[in-house]
């Protein structure tokens, strides 16, 4: 196969379009910190987890959550300080531009060596299968293999050999008790647990949530410390600890307790980078930067105990209790939700006193763009690169509705629009919650951000994530004035907020802020098309010979039964991996329960729970998490025309087929993972047949009944079977369909599948999105296929599509973008993004990544550098099917 | 013992292959030879509680595990090795 195979609707034009639309460069300060950040590598460090287990150690005994916070607090208070020339914003995770650093109370063996019997305990219980099918990004900051003094490790983060015996060692120390290790020793307490190992060592599951991530994907709420500070806090706990001691609900005092204790170590920390920015100060010859240093120190001291006094002192301590909920475990997609409302009476009063102007406030948030840029996170390979690709997800949202119901935007968020704009980085990602009522002005902003070709804003329907929220929370009291709080939380999790009721001169604004935990864990992620070679396999794993499921022994005379079993497998699957992720996160809120994050979420303070204990506002929150719906369905009509309606060939020679590659070498062999650059192998004339009737099968994205009734048809049964599982906080789950970057691993480990797809390539991205080449009728038949099933049903749905520069040029063209948003969104779609790239040009990058650095893409719910992709991921965004015309 | 740059109270690591000078702002290694005796950064390695052990392993007043390159600005027992 070659290039011509996949279809571009449209006609390319000639020559390649090397740049995107013309846009205004970041200020010289930004410019200056991305560059730096273009040249820095990822890194861990040890001071955090040896001060964490340290003082764990010295504190056996003690009741567990005070043990927790004192074990916090002594990670934070010994956090060595760093700033960086230019900076605004101060403070990082650890002591690194991009710091991260190993949580081994969550997990140890990954970053064991391989050889290590940990390590190898872990791949036997098929924790670690999914990192062996990850390929990482090779380029921008990843160290990919230990040089000199510094140790890979998950081919990502550098480590210093000096702190390599002191992480073996500390790991030790958590060895059979971390949550990974506790949570192991009772899941297989769960009947049908070899099951579930053999699942995760097929690839049919990528990870556990409980161990690995096990907050995340759900929105931060910055309510108490803006309007409280820190000591404010500190005396909401003291009063509650008197009113509570000694009485019943006693777990309400150690909790309050805890949560001081803690905030005494963030205050702590926050003083660290005061004392060192005075340090900076008086070091320094050039008079601006010295008073930037001295006003730094200044703000830092004042925040440690006190509420802001304006805007920039505002995004102070949002950035640092960002941080602080990121350090108190490993974490994707904490999102800091709707920045531009949250913060906008801080930044209206500077403006209007003149201590702010327009370029100023660019610049802030400029900086701010970079410290979330900057945050990594120290996870396995097959989680940090199958899953993350290295990204973090925090995701900032900007329009939807007041708690009155009128549109919610405002010219903060304008300016957070301008300053995605000209500093053009991953993070935080931007998401425009659309609504009909949202002003022209503003929705032509998002247009203009968008086609600049930074996969940023998303374009997220306010009323479908709404309906979703009423569906599922209602029976928590969710009402629709609440439900217009909501965020998206990480890639593209639709997360319940809260209105809370800041104060300021004299009135009180009504703010949007995240009020539930995570709100994406437990079944994560499952295979679709993995499931279905088993179940036409009998319930055998045929790359590994493993059996995973019981014999169905039916001889799948008919769609319907093949329909069934596949239904069943899915459903065992799903059965086991509720349980045993429900251990997991029980093993996670005994052992390492949150602090930082329970003490931001409404209504945590004010009940005296965590958010282990169900004191959040809203709990209905794990999910079952699929891959690979566009495979599947297009695998289940080719199946339906080919064997059963035209009875063209028999299931028995579609097997050989499959298990013959169609006559293709892999993709293990060819090095390629998209279906371009596929070569056939001598057997290729035996196959040839049955697989062109599996490529002209119908094709979900083409408006196509045929295929469409199977995706509304799986999407039903799927949407509403979730419910049947219940999680620790006896919630009913409910559905989650995007795929960040799990259809690179989860492709590489399935066979060839029934819709032409070839052995190991990587599947379809994100749930609603085409398979590449597939979608031949242009993007409103895609729409039309998309939005055959009801949205509002899942916590999400995700479609992405690749868009020539040339097509969207001008203002034309930004008009015309607009309407198709428009289109998708009022047919019911939940979630569209775009690429505005030339294909071309990302081909050239992946042969000369060195001339590509700052380039981004976007791959399935976040932004990324191109050079930090796996190859896997980068093969599938070049052969995306790119729209020429809309 | 001998010093590197990362042992200087003045070295801002940037990552770990590399890090800024505080007062020249220079780009430096943290592997460079040591330049300023006075910017000794408190690390166990300087203090009078660390016992060495293997591997940049040791002891914390001789019980507590703890390492030879930890920065311990923060720790409330660090002390200076006595200089004969």
């Amino acid at each position: 196969m070659n290039e011509n195979s996949v279809n571009y609707y449209g006609k390319m034009p000639d020559p390649l379009v090397g740049s995107r639309e013309q846009k205004t460069p970041p200020t010289p300060r930004a410019a200056a910190a991305r560059e730096r950040y273009f040249g820095t590598r990822s890194s861990a460090s040890m001071e955090f987890p040896y001060w964490y287990t340290r003082r764990w150690e010295e504190l056996e005994g003690e009741i567990p959550v005070i043990r927790r916070a004192e074990a916090l607090k002594a990670g934070f208070e010994h956090l060595t300080p760093t700033i960086y020339p230019g900076e605004l914003l101060a403070m990082g995770k650890a002591s690194y531009l991009r710091g991260s650093f190993p949580m081994p109370w969550l997990s140890e063996a990954f970053f064991m060596a391989a050889e290590d019997k940990f390590y190898q305990e872990a791949l036997v219980s098929g924790k670690l299968t999914a990192d062996t099918f990850t390929t990482m990004g090779t380029g921008g900051g990843n160290v990919t293999q230990s040089i000199g003094k510094v140790i890979s490790i998950a081919g990502k983060f550098g480590l210093r050999v000096e702190e390599m015996p002191v992480m073996i060692e500390v790991a030790k120390r958590w060895k059979d008790k971390s949550v990974d290790d506790v949570g192991h020793r009772y899941e297989q307490k769960v009947p049908g647990y070899k099951e579930k190992e053999a699942i995760m060592r097929s690839v049919i599951c990528m990870f556990d949530s409980g161990y690995t991530l096990p907050q995340g994907r759900e929105v931060v709420n910055y309510y108490y410390p803006l309007q409280y500070g820190i000591e404010g806090i500190k005396a909401i706990c003291g009063d509650a600890i008197a009113e509570v001691a000694g009485k019943p609900g006693m777990d309400r005092l150690y909790f309050y307790q805890a949560v001081k204790i803690m905030l005494e170590g963030v205050q702590a920390w926050i003083r660290s980078y005061a004392k060192e920015a005075s340090l900076l100060a008086g070091l320094e010859k050039d008079a601006q930067q010295k008073q930037e240093y001295e006003a730094m120190s200044e703000r830092l001291h004042w925040i440690s105990s006190h509420p802001p006094r304006n805007f920039h002192d505002a995004l102070q301590i949002l950035w640092t209790f960002h941080i602080a909920v990121l350090n108190e475990d490993a974490i994707s997609g904490l999102s800091p939700g709707r920045v531009g409302q949250v913060l906008l009476p801080w930044w209206q009063r500077d403006m209007k006193s003149g201590l702010l102007d327009r370029d100023k406030s660019i610049e802030l948030l400029e900086c701010m763009r970079m410290k979330f840029t900057e945050i990594d996170c120290f996870a396995s390979m097959g989680v940090v690169g199958g899953v993350l690709s290295g990204n973090t997800f925090n995701n900032l949202c900007l329009g939807g509705l007041t708690k009155e119901g009128t549109s919610a935007t405002n010219e903060l968020e304008m300016l957070i629009l301008e300053a995605g704009i000209r500093c053009d980085t991953p993070q935080p990602t931007l998401s425009i919650l659309y609504d009909e009522k949202l002003p022209e002005e503003f929705l032509l902003k998002g247009v203009e951000c968008t086609k600049i070709g930074t996969g940023y804003p998303a374009w997220v329907s306010n009323q479908v994530a709404m309906e979703f929220l009423l569906k599922n929370y209602g029976h928590e009291g969710m009402t629709l004035e609440e439900a217009r709080a909501w965020s998206i939380g990480g890639c593209l999790e639709t997360s319940p907020g809260s209105w809370m009721p800041l104060e300021f001169d004299g009135e009180i604004h009504w703010i949007p802020g995240g009020s539930a935990p995570a709100t994406s864990v437990g079944v994560h992620f499952i295979s679709l098309p993995k499931i279905l070679e088993v179940a036409l396999f009998d319930g055998m794993d045929m790359r590994t010979g493993e059996r995973i499921f019981p014999p169905h022994g039916l001889e799948l005379n008919s769609y319907e039964e093949l329909w069934k079993v596949f239904r069943d497998y899915f459903s065992r699957a799903v059965h086991v991996l509720t349980l045993t992720n429900n251990i997991q996160h029980d093993a996670w809120r005994k052992i390492a329960p949150s602090l930082v994050n329970s003490m931001l979420k409404p209504d945590c303070l004010a009940v005296g729970k965590d958010i282990g204990q169900m004191g959040s506002r809203y709990n209905t929150t794990f999910n079952v998490e699929t891959t690979g719906t566009a495979n599947l369905v297009n695998s289940l009509a080719s199946l339906k025309l080919n064997i059963y309606d035209e009875k063209n060939f028999s299931l028995e020679d579609y097997r050989k087929a499959i298990l013959a590659n169609f006559g293709y070498h892999t993709a293990k062999e060819t090095g390629s993972f998209s279906l371009i650059d596929q070569t056939p192998n001598q057997d290729y004339d035996t196959w040839k047949k049955i697989h062109k009737l599996s490529n002209e099968a119908p094709k979900y994205g083409n408006d196509n009944t045929y295929v469409d009734g199977i995706l509304r048809e799986w999407e039903t049964w799927f949407c509403d079977m979730t419910h049947d599982y219940l999680s620790i906080y006896d919630q009913p789950l409910y559905a989650c369909q995007i795929s960040v970057s799990t259809h690179g691993p989860m492709g590489a480990v399935t066979l060839a599948s029934a819709d032409g797809r070839l052995c190991g390539t990587t599947f379809s991205d994100a749930s609603m999105s085409a398979y590449p080449g597939t979608d031949r009728n242009g993007p409103y038949a895609l729409f039309n296929s998309a939005t055959c099933w009801d949205h509002s049903e899942s916590q999400n749905s995700q479609l992405n599509i690749k868009i020539h520069p040339s097509a969207v040029k001008g203002r034309e063209g930004s008009r015309k973008f607009l309407e198709l948003i428009r289109a998708y969104l009022r047919k019911g779609g939940f979630h569209v993004q775009f690429n505005v790239v030339d294909s071309r040009m990302l081909k050239e990058a992946q042969k000369e990544p060195g001339k590509y650095r700052g380039l981004m893409v976007r791959v399935a719910g976040f932004t990324q550098y191109w050079v930090e992709l796996g190859k896997q991921i980068q093969d599938e965004v070049i052969s995306r099917t790119e729209y020429e015309e809309i | 013992m001998e010093l590197s740059c990362k042992d200087c109270t003045f070295y801002l690591p940037v990552d770990v292959f590399q890090g800024l000078c505080k007062i020249s702002k220079a780009k430096i290694l943290p592997d460079d030879a040591f330049c300023r005796e006075a910017g000794k950064l408190p690390k166990c390695k300087f203090c009078h509680h660390f016992t060495e052990e293997k591997d940049y392993l040791g002891k914390c007043k001789g019980t507590t595990l703890a390492y030879h390159d930890m920065v311990a600005s923060k720790c409330a027992d660090f002390e200076w090795i006595q200089q004969n």
